[in-house]
């Protein structure tokens, strides 16, 4: 985001906010009137309105259809990359969202004891204000940095980041930590880049996964991209100790045993390497450190392998040539939920070195996909103050190479109890739900019990909601504007296509009205959320009606700066690093090596988590339509293991950790290795308030124990290890 | 067999990942109820020994027969066949008396229980989105199919394309256009990697069950008539002796009293 402006521009937007300030609130525009105005909906107020999906991240382009004011069919937007006129089941049912009977729709404050779920309705007035009382309460007794500031990943993300900065507090949680923080610092330290984009073009004949279960936890394009491989007879190699309904599709099904994926890739590199099969022109021109990856790879040989990954070492000879021979129209997957083990870093730069040596670069791997875009305007804004607090999650003064916008979220809430090395004692949480997110719930609700204020942001009243002084009621994705997404050379909108219900509003309209409380008004110089896009647009010259009709507009070609040049990375020596410095100047190995994790004792399983495909981590179990169509959440355990422990199909078990037990039916399954368990997470629900998903399944941050990636920061979230008995 | 113009669906099971975005999209895009469904998966689950392991799932709906059995049994009309395919249902002339129930042999309609009794609306089924259709559009569950398993178009397109794929990779399918001859022809044609049983549909000829039904009907009719003659005669005669031992029985009712009374 780039923040040029002038200071007439200033004065002019300023007074212009003040005007509407005035006004007291938005004047919410009839979203109906304003579609029949430009020609979308029909005089009966009926048609179909184009906008974004926002079930899970991918963001898919939809078509709302809309009759009478009411939204009554969700359509994959043809013309969107994201979605290509399709939506998996979770886009499919998110007017259920907005329909959701339990939707809270008034401000709440909290009457009872913290977890009670007594709450009281409220103005907006009403709320705000007590919202921006006791964060400038907090930060004048104890400094900006003891408020906590978490939200995820969602397109007010830059309106949230301003509150945050503005307010001063350098304490910002994402769930990044949680979810794929090894795949993002792994990239950052090879390709200098969050995550290259991969490409899937027509020759592209071989991909091998690492558990990246596109099958089940969908990204429209993406899977239908491997679908399509796979039809073209591109060969699929895919690593998993779950045979997933990805495995069942592949060409080959490799169950590997968990936590040692790293062991495997070191060995394809040294195969790759002893037997030159890398592209040498290639490496030699645009990559260094070669010498001591080489060095560093030679005990890694498939025998060393073998006995570690449970797999053969023929087959890892095998696919290392193969993935060599296919190259460069070969692809090795990062995969996206990589917080796995303590050394998933080192499995997220084995892999990227992977095809690195091969040379599959501006073949099946690229760089952009990246959601900023310098070509968009923004509202003018001062400077942010300095912020010299620590932060509370160890970024950078433990973590060193983990980017502040990314963060170590479980040793944020670790911190929080702790109180150390300050106690913090605010919250302010929009639209994430770290009860059930982090390991280790009791230790997360422990934190929630050293907070004077929490306040929650959301649609629902999720399980932290339930444990919040003052929720604050969202307009759901189709009630709402959001900032526009910038695509390759579109820019894509989300609009609402009905009027919000109840009294819930924006994040762009609730992030402004808590700004001008906290006299940061100046961050936030928009007078509205029509006004905010008009800002965004005014540098390309589309007008923000044209982009409502179309739901995108196209930026003026700009030639993407690989096809003009050489290619280049973003790294301290410009070129891909098989050996980093920087990661070796702050004590970490530069070049990837092996780091045994922990295994479990007899009588104990690996617990492994994993996505289905009609639900989004924790936030859409209470959706009637993706209830309605889920399975039964069990745990899964191998049946002939099952067998040998005198357990059936069926039954009711105890699941016990090391800090937690949960009771859950057993699935007797042929689909698993006999040393581990699978759960599906997000289950296990504590909050009353939503009624179809309370008293489903179990949660499994009632049992994952808190272990950290040293070098990512990623959660690993396989290395808790359970025990199984009769309920 | 004569060619049919209309339209049809083409399911490839070796591209269906079993993540119900048709199951959802149908249930919103026909105002399903939330305990109800008009596509069910069958075939789920995972087949073999650990690690040598297989899985298979199937999009399963009305299969839109040339010649339904559901209409043939149908003792009201409550069921149509529109020249451009889908099987229609009329639930104002619906009696629910579940024939067509009986009659399918694929178990495609439904009773509704609740809706029956109070809205007259006793039968459910898709219908092929008649109202997307219509209007150029694909039926809701291929619309939204991520990767391309469902599929909608001409029949004699579906049809050749599903042939030249068996041709192109014989490796991958077996041998096997499953709805092209099936019961008559159906507007369903399913390819396959595991046997058809496997995903649910039954083994049929290519004789649809309404052909068998109508020659039974053939003999039914007269058979009937004629047992129901001799029912008939049966019950006249049961008719006239119970009548006659009733008579008897007031004579002796009637007589005892005026016995005593004589007494």
């Amino acid at each position: 985001m780039t923040i040029n402006f002038t200071r007439r521009d200033f004065l002019k937007v300023g007074g212009a906010a003040a005007g509407a300030l005035a006004l007291g609130h938005f004047i919410p525009p009839r979203v109906a009137e304003a579609a029949r105005l430009s020609g979308i909906l029909d005089a009966t107020d009926s048609g179909y309105i184009p906008s974004m999906c926002e079930m899970c991240v991918w963001r898919c382009g939809l078509l709302a259809k809309v009759e009478q004011g009411r939204v009554v069919k969700l359509e994959g937007n043809p013309d969107h990359p994201h979605s290509r006129g399709n939506l998996c089941p979770r886009g499919q049912s998110g007017l259920m969202n907005t329909y959701d009977p339990d939707r809270v729709l008034n401000p709440l404050i909290r009457v009872g004891k913290r977890g009670e779920g007594l709450f009281r309705k409220a103005s907006w007035e009403e709320a705000l204000d007590l919202v921006a009382q006791n964060m400038l309460d907090i930060k004048q007794k104890y400094g900006a940095e003891a408020m906590v500031f978490s939200s995820t990943h969602n397109l007010s993300q830059p309106l949230f980041e301003n509150l945050l900065y503005a307010f001063g507090s350098p304490n910002y949680g994402t769930q990044r930590s949680l979810c794929f923080n090894a795949m993002i610092v792994s990239n950052l330290m090879t390709y200098g880049m969050e995550e290259p984009a991969r490409i899937y073009d027509d020759n592209l004949s071989y991909i091998l996964l690492t558990g990246r279960n596109l099958f089940e936890a969908i990204s429209t394009s993406e899977t239908h991209d491997l679908s399509a491989a796979i039809d073209r007879g591109a060969k699929v190699v895919y690593l998993d100790p779950r045979f997933t309904k990805t495995a069942a599709k592949a060409s080959e099904w490799l169950p590997i045993k968990p936590g040692m994926d790293l062991a495997f890739h070191l060995a394809l590199l040294n195969v790759i390497v002893n037997e030159r099969l890398y592209n040498i022109p290639f490496v030699s021109l645009n990559t260094i450190g070669f010498d001591k990856l080489q060095v560093e790879l030679q005990p890694y040989t498939p025998a060393w392998a073998a006995p570690l990954t449970g797999i053969a070492a023929e087959t890892i000879t095998r696919i290392a040539r193969e993935f060599a021979a296919a190259a460069p129209h070969a692809l090795a997957h990062n995969g996206w939920r990589t917080s796995n083990f303590i050394n998933s870093f080192h499995t997220q730069r084995a892999i990227s070195i992977l095809n690195a040596l091969v040379g599959n670069w501006g073949v099946t791997l690229t760089g952009g996909g990246s959601e900023e875009s310098s070509t968009l305007g923004a509202p003018p804004q001062p400077p942010y103050p300095r912020i010299s607090a620590m932060r509370l999650d160890g970024v950078p003064w433990k973590y060193p190479v983990v980017p502040l916008k990314i963060g170590v979220f479980q040793e944020l809430r670790d911190n929080i109890v702790k109180g150390d090395p300050y106690q913090a004692h605010g919250w302010f949480i929009a639209r994430q739900n770290p009860a059930m997110s982090i390991s280790d719930r009791a230790r997360t609700l422990e934190a929630f019990g050293k907070m004077d204020f929490i306040v929650t942001m959301d649609i629902i009243l999720n399980d932290t909601s339930w444990f919040s002084d003052v929720v604050l009621p969202e307009a759901s994705y189709l009630e709402r504007y959001d900032p526009l997404v910038p695509i390759g050379d579109q820019v894509f909108i989300r609009q609402p296509v009905i009027e919000p219900q109840g009294e819930a509003k924006s994040a762009l309209w609730i992030y402004r009205q808590l700004g001008q409380r906290l006299g940061l008004g100046d961050f936030f110089q928009y007078i509205d959320e029509e006004d905010y896009l008009r800002q965004e647009l005014a540098p390309l010259g589309v007008s923000l009606e044209e982009v409502k009709a179309k739901g995108y507009a196209q930026l003026s070609e700009t030639p993407h700066a690989s096809e003009t040049s050489e290619p280049s990375w973003s790294t301290p020596s410009g070129k891909i690093e098989l050996y980093s410095d920087t990661l070796a100047k702050v004590g970490f190995p530069g070049v990837p090596t092996w780091e045994e994790p922990p295994q479990p004792a007899e009588g104990q399983f690996y617990l492994l988590t994993g996505k289905v495909a009609q639900q989004t981590q924790f936030g859409t179990q209470n959706n009637l339509l993706l209830h309605k169509y889920s399975d039964e959440p069990r745990l899964w355990m191998n049946a002939n293991k099952a067998a040998s422990l005198g357990l059936a199909d069926g039954d009711w078990v105890e699941v016990t950790s090391d800090i937690g037990k949960v009771n859950i039916r057993l699935l007797a399954t042929q689909a698993i290795r006999e040393d581990c368990v699978y759960l599906t997470p997000g289950y296990g629900h504590l909050s009353k308030g939503l009624t179809t998903a309370f008293g489903i399944g179990a949660s499994d941050s009632a049992l994952h124990v808190t272990y950290t990636d040293p070098i990512s920061g990623g959660q690993a979230l396989s290395q808790t290890f359970v025990t199984v008995k009769k309920a | 067999m004569t060619e049919i113009k209309h339209k049809a669906f083409l399911f490839d099971a070796t591209r269906c990942i079993d993540c119900r975005a048709c199951m959802v999209a149908c249930s919103v895009e026909n105002k399903i109820d939330m305990d109800k469904t008009r596509i069910w998966v069958a075939g789920v689950g995972v087949k073999g020994v650990f690690p040598e392991l297989q899985r298979a799932s199937m999009v399963y709906h009305c299969m839109h027969c040339n010649e339904p059995d559901c209409l043939s049994a149908c003792p009201v009309g409550a069921y149509s066949k529109r020249p451009d395919g889908p099987v229609i249902y009329d639930p104002k002339k619906c009696i629910g008396c579940r024939y067509c129930m009986n009659a399918c042999p694929f178990g495609v309609p439904h009773f509704d229980w609740d809706k029956g009794l109070v809205e007259g609306a006793f039968i459910d089924k898709c219908t092929m989105c008649p109202q997307r259709i219509d209007i150029g559009l694909e039926p809701a569950c291929v619309a939204t199919c991520p990767t391309d398993a469902l599929m909608f178009g001409e029949r004699d397109d579906l049809l050749k394309y599903a042939h030249d794929r068996l041709t192109a990779q014989p490796a991958r399918y077996i041998n096997h256009v499953y709805g092209e001859n099936e019961n008559g022809g159906t507007s369903y044609f399913i390819l396959s990697h595991v046997p058809f049983e496997e995903l649910g549909l039954p083994p049929l000829t290519s004789t649809p069950v309404k052909e068998v039904s109508e020659k039974v009907m053939e003999v039914t009719i007269p058979f009937a008539l004629g047992w129901g003659a001799v029912l008939t005669g049966v019950a006249a005669g049961v008719h006239v002796y119970n009548q006659k031992k009733e008579a008897d029985a007031k004579k002796v009712e009637t007589s005892e009293p005026q016995t005593e009374e004589k007494k």
